[in-house]
């Protein structure tokens, strides 16, 4: 009896290694191009997720005349209503592109958005966009903060209007996209620069290239805590990218003011749902979760040890995990080992 | 004689197909829409309308005997300031001369496309159409925006309707008595529709209604508990805000 039991969990954990080797991202070879030229940053070595092809959409294929174009409009706080926030106003560089401590952004005149500025740390690899994960690429997220009206409040039409009347864009918009600019080609150029902010430097991107004093021992406890059952926090942030991309309730509140997937589908077991965010440069993005509620790596950690608060939708992997003090200061370390320093200094991704 | 017959198929395709263009008169209530005039809610609220737009699709004439006449297309009315609001032409078709009991249509954009790829679309869908929803993919089918003129000031509002729950029928068709009566004569014609925009602001159940004083409201655009509730009152009220103007 004993041994049928054993036989059957080898099979079983034959088949969850089979899965798992079957789920692993891999480059797709059919919508992907050879990378492209400026991405990584001279400083940084050859870790091996690097070496991904990045995902390119056919209809709008990475040049360096149109990454340029894109970074100019990137840094333009012209594309927005006021003429005072461009999209680097809360996707700030030094802080992996995002809002350098804001809760929420500030868009124009003075207007309040209501959710945390995500990070941009290789946001070519994201499959969902936005905090309820609804956009699928890009180009077509980047119409939400050029259109909100607290975020940058554009009309296509105004947009269309005030860059073609600046002979700078008029020209490169013409040679880029053979046409003058729009709202679409804007975003496509956006999309482009987007796509080169890759970011694979960080001391576990060292470690796994073969360098074993990248991470320090706290942050080597933390690692194997972070991929085992115990801090149980690889199911959801999972991959080279630290995040399956997918809207999940994490029991951060009862009561949510802000109902997450639910706003666009409706449904009550959509409460509260919000995209697993990437873990990569973590410890520059603070404060965190979809509301920026809470302010430091540590206490986000102890949310998930605590289990959160009772929630029906909250995810099945939700539930208190019993970390000692110690074990949440290694978790802390290993999440502070994902951060690339160079990633905000590389003049690739600061304004031209 | 057999010239004749050769030219009868298509002297009966011309007087089959007639030329008939759709227009819009915009009215609150039974007055013609001003932009810059300030109108009141049945709640007493003074507001202001800054822009309308939204698709139509599906568009067919009804003929007496029930069977519908298809127009292809969709298009994208659209009305600001500055810009006339009465007798607006927002469609041309062809249809086949005689008469008909009614126009139907919908408000919005047909499911199977408005979910596809919006990067890829063509005017008067695709991004540049400022109808496109970015967080919720799919696009907004009716967009009306206003300043409400409360004490502390103007303040923006906007209803943004659409997925396709919110997709609104509008029937005006009769077969049962003989109140309406179109009749497309072989040169063509036009048929005018009046769409009531105040009518969004006709109260729901309990009274429910767009109460602008309250700043999450001013956004209608999601399914929030606090909005859902109300962008049904407005999805009602939309489906009667038509109705054929001669």
């Amino acid at each position: 009896m004993q041994g049928w039991r054993v036989g059957w969990m080898g099979l079983l954990l034959l088949g969850v290694g089979l899965l798992a080797v079957y789920l692993w991202p891999r480059p797709k070879p059919l919508t992907t191009q050879p990378s492209p030229p400026t991405v990584v940053h001279p400083a940084s070595p050859l870790a091996p997720f690097a070496q991904r092809a990045v995902p390119v959409p056919e209809d709008n294929p990475q040049t360096p005349a149109k990454v340029e174009l894109g970074r100019r409009l990137f840094f333009d706080p012209r594309l927005s209503k006021d003429g005072k926030v461009a999209c680097a106003s809360c996707h700030k560089p030094e802080f992996a592109f995002s809002d350098g401590g804001k809760p929420v952004s500030t868009g124009i005149f003075g207007r309040q958005g209501s959710r945390n500025a995500p990070s941009l740390t290789n946001v070519a690899f994201r499959r969902h966009l936005f905090w309820e994960g609804r956009s699928p690429r890009l180009e077509l997220q980047a119409v939400g903060p050029l259109t909100a009206h607290d975020e940058m409040g554009m009309e296509p039409e105004e947009l269309a209007q005030r860059l073609g009347a600046i002979p700078e864009y008029a020209k490169a918009f013409q040679e880029v996209f053979g046409e003058p600019p729009t709202l679409k080609t804007t975003t496509y150029a956006i999309a482009a620069f987007e796509r080169t902010l890759l970011s694979y430097n960080s001391p576990f991107d060292r470690y796994q290239a073969g360098d074993d004093k990248a991470m320090s021992e706290a942050a080597l406890r933390g690692m194997e805590l972070f991929f085992s059952e115990k801090g149980d926090c690889f199911h959801c942030h999972v991959g080279p990218e630290f995040t399956d991309d997918e809207p999940r309730n994490t029991a951060l509140y009862t009561v949510y003011k802000d109902i997450g997937l639910a706003r666009a589908t409706g449904r009550d077991e959509d409460v509260g749902k919000f995209k697993t965010p990437t873990l990569r440069n973590v410890a520059l993005t603070a404060p965190y979760m979809h509301d920026g509620s809470i302010q430091t790596l540590r206490e986000a950690v102890q949310h998930y040890n605590q289990g959160g608060q009772p929630n029906l939708n909250a995810d099945a992997l939700i539930r208190p995990l019993g970390l000692t003090e110690a074990e949440v200061d290694d978790l802390v370390a290993f999440l502070r080992s994902l951060t690339d320093e160079s990633f905000g200094t590389n003049p690739a991704f600061l304004p031209p | 004689m057999k010239a004749w017959l050769f030219l009868l198929p298509l002297g009966l395709a011309s007087a089959l197909a007639a030329p008939v263009e759709l227009k819009i008169n915009l009215r609150v209530g039974d007055q013609p829409l001003q932009f810059a005039q300030t109108y009141q809610t049945p709640q007493g609220q003074p507001y202001q309308i800054e822009l309308l737009k939204f698709y139509i699709s599906e568009v067919a004439l009804v003929r007496p005997d029930g069977r519908e006449v298809r127009a292809e297309g969709l298009v994208l009315a659209e009305f600001k300031r500055e810009a006339p609001t009465q007798g607006v032409s927002v469609m041309k078709m062809d249809v086949p001369a005689g008469q008909y009991r009614g126009i139907r249509f919908n408000v919005g954009v047909p499911r199977e496309l408005n979910h596809l790829d919006a990067g890829t679309q063509q005017m008067p869908l695709g991004v540049n159409s400022g109808m496109y929803w970015a967080w919720n993919p799919g696009y907004i089918f009716y967009r009306l925006e206003g300043v409400a003129l409360l004490p502390e000031g103007k303040q923006k509002w906007v209803i943004h309707m659409g997925t396709d729950a919110f997709r609104i029928p509008v029937r005006l068709q009769d077969l049962q008595t003989r109140r309406v009566q179109i009749n497309i004569p072989p040169t063509g014609g036009s048929i005018t529709l009046n769409l009531d925009v105040a009518k969004a602001f006709q109260p729901g159940p309990g009274g429910a209604f767009v109460d602008w004083r309250k700043q999450s409201l001013r956004q209608l655009h999601g399914l929030s508990p606090e909005t859902s509730l109300l962008m049904s009152v407005v999805y009602f009220n939309m489906q009667t805000a038509f109705s054929l103007a001669n």
